[in-house]
């Protein structure tokens, strides 16, 4: 350390350092133009000219390069040094009258006018530019000429091959003289971020989004001037734990694996070739995913709803459905992508929340597929509530309006009209397809793909590739939305764990804890470690300032400031703190506790302190990140954070985590597809398995389907699935049996089962509910009346049965939507629009000259399934759309069904006389209250059972160890039952691997003495966690199950005797934090 | 009057909004300094009790969010 003295106050620096580094560090200004922190000194504008006091004299030296010594004097602002800046400013005001930070200068130093002859130059010859070239490893520029003739300047004058258009000295250039285009032959090309599809740029090292995890940043070899010149590294020489290598090469790994799971995903269908859209000439058309960017709040135009030529806010916004699905003349995309209707009707009702209601959101689309859980509701709310316009039509061109940038949108409406829209910005709903390494990645692999290119699977193992020990799942199984991969990626999972159940736990480690201390009715000894996060809080925090103060709090007996609290050695040296000064509370002010804290838990652990006995503040994230401009209001507020964390905890205890055997039994609801898969895979994964059918017989449904859409032949395969569950060992079947009670909670359940007079309890740990749901029977178009009307599973028996009287059938008629789509049913059934296809392409290969007619409102045909509707559509079947207000009518004419129709296009009747009507029937739930009851699990308004969570948690109940699967879940076609019942069990053998559940410290506990018994605990809580107490000194007082107890509070906020209390966010222990404020 | 700033005591739900705050930090949006942040497991746990305390103990806004 060398020690000076800096304006009269004595400071501080390193052996090395010059003047300015240490007047930066003490908040000393000297103005500069000419130096940068990456570069070497060099001196050149003399701005920064300071007095220096040697002992005998003063002379005047340039800080940014005057090395500083021992016992030296320097006067920074002193009279002499200010008239030697003002004369210096003045010339460079002479130089160059028109630079802003120049002028800016002059206003500074009270320069009005120089007195010297102005000239009209820019540049100040501060040399930045050619510095920061050199640097770069390219010298491209350099000072050239001598005296009054120096400039900066290319070799020969000309622009050069040498620069590589990196940008770096326009980027250091203090004046705005360095001008690429005169220095370069080569084009700058701008580094868009591919998170924001291009619409902002990026850095060659940059952190790829936000939330990406590890957050850590990458350097883009392709864009990295070090990887092109060997030159640069000035990240390496900022980083301050030396982070960066770039040496690092790409390095293969073998492992060794029993089994591989595909999870490639897709990539966006790419418009830049439909010329008809003008996607790549037009800022204003831009992609449905470049649209999600601008809509979120995190991307280039921080969720305000612009469009890009001009940053205008649009009146008018246009969605155009499928652009590359369904369409084999301008791209091979026959398929339909899956989600594109959803994803457009959610962008037009979040774009209208963010602009307001004024904006004008039209979707132009074919059919309108919104078959997923609850998305017909979605579909009529944005309708009816948003005022979303939805226009049945398919677009030819967009005509880019050159005046005013709008664009006029050219379609041909349902009459045959053609009409022009004017609309100012359009949105391409673009669809989903196979990435072409992925394609190459399936042939490595040797495995089938479809005509779409999506990877071959079968609909009773729906995740299993072509190769054993290959399994598949999101959207590389075919086009799909966020629930169904999810319930794929489960499914595979469960595939995987079947095949490779011999080795479960063969490879796993147990760890050793020290044992914990007991410090109840010991006086709190707390310490706090104040975190500098590189500069990331440093920079900004006064982090010594902060341990001090925190060190003045109560009960403080240790206090520290780390440069790095969550490395390696800095963990060590906590838990060697913890024990040499037999510290019993911790607290952390560093950064979020959300990725944080069960490291300093961890840490606590190994210190043999109750993980509970630690308080995390965020004085990163929510402090020195957010307040950058204000280091004293940072400071001050992270003073006040830690004193809150340090009242609250003084208050904290020990919380116990008590273990919970759990039974390894699994009982599975329902003898259909679902209910039959999902026993077979706990089997498989190595569980016993009650499996319960009401029926006499397993099947369920599937006992009257003829074919799936892929044409396999279900009844083969039921019968082989029958046969392969009444054959295990390890699964118990329940024929013609009733649940009639179920007690207890995860890990622990008893169940009832009565079959005829007979009662018998059985004890599992998990549930899987797969009650499935039964067709609809109608009320209208004849059904009941005549025989010629037929359901779908009425239809398929014939097919089955083979029936001969099939091949007479002249004409046949379907009608979609029975039952479905209405006010009284709003869902859709999701597989009806498929199965028509089925059938009527089945009619005619057994009659190739009967006529088919379907009557329907929207074709869902979804994602590889719209191949059969156009098969449908080649082989002759006639498609003839009608409306809710207008159904179709049937009479039973005097030989032949007369069925009537309102032609949409013509907008005339038709008529016609057939011989079989089929009608696409719902698919309605058996809402089972009782067995909601027995389970506590919610069932919807449609009666479907109600998932965790809608995207990401599709086959568990939010209640413990309750599982679901099936079209209880919601109407599901074979292949997404079967996956859903993989999942199912995937999820349930997460808990019965476990053996023991580790219940949380953090939970509600009820104090029996205050409880008034009002029940309102029980009737709140979501996860069914409070009871009354049958037996004890408590008997009828509430008690919460800490197992199913998720912690959240809400019946502690709700208890209006104070009864209840959430340990860990106890009530003295927020107040102690809200006192502090 | 121009000076004063009001005091807000603010309760954020760990899973939503506090992380939201989190991601406010990485994103290095820059707002003002006068709240202080409780982090509570869902805003649930936020009793009415809890509000009447920051108001007795001089918060002039109140702030839940989850």
């Amino acid at each position: 350390m060398i020690t000076f003295k800096l304006n009269g106050q004595e400071v501080q620096g390193e052996e090395g350092q010059y003047i300015l580094q240490v007047a930066e560090k003490y908040g000393v200004e000297i103005p500069t133009l000419c130096h940068h922190k990456a570069l070497e000194p060099a001196g050149m504008c003399r701005l920064c000219t300071v007095e220096l006091f040697d002992g005998r004299r003063t002379r005047f030296v340039t800080a940014c390069n005057y090395p500083i010594w021992e016992g030296m004097e320097v006067n920074a602002d002193s009279e002499a040094v200010l008239e030697g800046r003002r004369l210096i400013v003045e010339l460079l005001l002479a130089r160059c009258p028109d630079v802003p930070i120049i002028k800016q200068l002059a206003e500074e130093y009270g320069i009005k006018e120089p007195r010297f002859a102005k000239e009209d130059d820019d540049c100040i010859l501060c040399g930045l530019c050619t510095r920061i070239c050199e640097k770069m490893g390219n010298s491209a520029i350099s000072l050239t000429g001598r005296g009054v003739e120096m400039k900066v300047d290319t070799p020969f004058h000309t622009q050069t091959d040498v620069c590589m258009a990196c940008g770096a000295c326009v980027s250091v250039c203090p004046t705005g003289h360095i001008k690429l285009e005169d220095i370069t032959r080569h084009i700058p090309e701008p580094i868009l971020s591919e998170y924001d599809m291009g619409l902002a740029g990026r850095k060659p090292i940059y952190v790829p989004y936000a939330q990406a995890i590890p957050n850590t940043p990458v350097i883009d070899r392709t864009k990295c001037v070090h990887f092109k010149t060997g030159g640069c590294k000035i990240c390496t020489e900022f980083c301050g734990v030396d982070a960066i290598d770039h040496s690092q090469e790409d390095e293969i790994v073998e492992l060794q694996v029993g089994a591989i799971i595909l999870a490639p995903g897709f990539q966006p269908f790419d418009p830049t070739g439909f010329d008809s859209y003008n996607y790549a000439s037009h800022p204003n058309v831009v992609t449905s995913m470049e649209f999600e960017r601008i809509l979120s709040a995190s991307g280039p135009t921080l969720g305000h709803l612009v469009r890009m030529s001009d940053h205008k806010e649009p009146k008018k916004v246009a969605w155009l459905q499928c652009v590359g699905s369904r369409d084999v003349n301008q791209c091979d995309h026959s398929y339909c992508s899956s989600v594109c209707c959803m994803y457009a009707i959610k962008e037009a009702v979040i774009a209208k929340e963010h602009a307001g209601n004024d904006l004008d959101c039209a979707i132009f689309f074919m059919d309108m597929r919104t078959h997923g859980k609850d998305f017909e509701r979605y579909y009529d709310d944005a309708r009816e509530k948003h005022d979303v316009r939805f226009i049945r039509s398919r677009v030819h061109k967009i005509n880019p309006d050159e005046k005013t940038d709008d664009l006029v949108i050219r379609y041909v409406a349902e009459s045959g009209e053609p009409m022009d829209e004017r609309f100012d910005m359009v949105v391409l709903s673009i669809g989903m397809e196979t990435a072409p390494d992925v394609i190459e990645l399936a042939e490595k692999l040797g495995i089938d793909l479809t005509e779409g290119q999506f990877c071959q699977t079968g609909s009773f193992r729906p995740v299993a590739t072509s190769q054993e020990g290959i399994y598949v799942c999101g959207a590389f199984q075919g086009p799909k939305d966020i629930p169904q991969s999810v319930i794929e990626a489960s499914s595979a999972a469960a595939e995987a764990g079947a095949l490779l159940s011999p080795a479960r736990n063969t490879l796993t480690r147990t760890k050793e804890v020290p044992e914990e201390r007991i410090v109840v009715g010991e006086r709190p000894r707390i310490g706090v470690f104040v975190c500098h996060c590189g500069i990331n809080i440093a920079g900004v925090v006064d982090v010594p300032g902060v341990r001090d103060y925190a060190k003045s709090l109560p009960y403080v007996e240790y206090v520290t400031d780390n440069l790095y609290s969550c490395s390696q050695d800095t963990q060590e040296t906590i838990t060697q703190v913890i024990e040499e000064n037999n510290l019993n509370r911790i607290v952390v002010a560093a950064c979020t506790p959300k990725t944080h804290e069960p490291l300093f838990q961890e840490t606590l652990v190994n210190a043999g302190l109750n993980r509970y006995l630690f308080e995390m503040t965020n004085i990163r994230n929510q402090d020195s990140w957010v307040h950058k401009d204000d280091p004293d209001m940072a400071t001050g507020k992270a003073k006040d954070l830690v004193r809150m964390a340090v009242s609250k905890v003084a208050l904290l205890e020990p919380l116990p985590e008590a273990e919970l055997d759990v039974n390894e039994n699994a009982f599975v609801i329902g003898g259909g597809i679902s209910g039959m898969v999902s026993a077979w895979a706990l089997s498989k994964q190595g569980y016993k398995v009650h499996l319960i059918e009401k029926e006499a017989s397993l099947g369920g449904q599937a006992l009257n389907l003829f074919k799936t859409w892929r044409g396999e032949d279900v009844q083969e395969n039921l019968s082989g699935l029958i046969r392969s569950v009444e054959d295990d060992p390890n699964i118990d079947l329940h024929l013609s049996t009733q649940l009639t009670g179920v007690e207890g909670f995860v890990g622990n359940f008893k169940s009832t089962l009565k079959s005829g007079n007979e009662e018998q309890v059985v004890e599992h740990g998990i549930a899987v509910l797969a009650t499935g749901a039964a067709e609809y029977s109608p009320d209208e178009y004849l059904y009941g009346d005549d025989p010629r009307v037929v359901t779908h599973l009425e239809l398929d028996r014939r097919f089955i049965n083979d029936d001969p009287s099939l091949k007479d059938i002249r004409t046949a008629v379907f009608i979609q939507c029975v039952g479905s789509r209405e006010p009284e049913r709003p869902y859709c059934s999701r597989v009806c629009c498929t199965h028509t296809m089925e059938s009527a392409l089945n009619l005619k290969e057994i009659n190739p000259d009967i006529k088919v007619y379907v009557l329907y409102r929207d074709i869902r045909t979804y994602g590889e399934r719209e191949s059969l509707y156009r098969k449908a559509r080649e082989v002759g079947v006639i498609f003839i759309r009608y409306s809710l207000d207008e159904k179709p009518r049937v009479s039973k004419g005097e030989e032949r069904l007369e069925i009537q129709v309102i032609d949409h296009a013509l907008k005339r009747p038709l008529t016609f006389k057939a011989d079989l009507l089929s009608l696409a029937s719902a698919i309605v739930p058996y809402k089972d209250e009782t067995l909601a009851r027995f389970f506590k699990v919610p069932m919807n308004e449609d009666g479907f059972f109600v998932e965790a969570h809608a995207k990401l948690g599709p086959s568990e109940f939010a209640t413990d160890g309750v599982f679901l699967c099936g079209t209880a879940h919601y109407p599901k076609p074979v292949d997404e039952a079967v996956a859903q019942a993989q999942a199912a069990s995937s999820r349930a053998v997460t808990l019965l691997a476990q053996k023991k559940i580790a219940m949380s410290g953090t939970i509600a506990q009820v104090n029996p003495a205050y409880c008034s018994s009002c029940g309102v605990c029980i009737a709140i809580c979501p996860f069914s966690a409070p009871s009354f107490l049958d037996e004890g000194p408590f008997a009828g007082k509430a008690d919460v199950n800490p197992v199913l107890c998720k912690g959240c509070g809400l019946c502690v906020a709700s208890c209006r005797s104070g009864a209840l209390n959430l340990k860990g966010f106890g009530e003295e222990q927020i107040m102690a934090m809200v006192n502090e404020i | 009057m121009s000076d004063w700033q009001p005091k807000i005591t603010t309760f954020l739900c760990n899973w939503c909004s506090y992380g939201a705050a989190d991601l406010a930090g990485v994103s290095r949006f820059q707002y003002p300094h006068n709240f202080r942040i409780i982090r509570v497991p869902c805003s649930a746990r936020v009793s009415p009790k809890f509000i009447l305390a920051a108001f007795r103990h001089g918060a002039d806004g109140v702030w839940v969010s989850g």
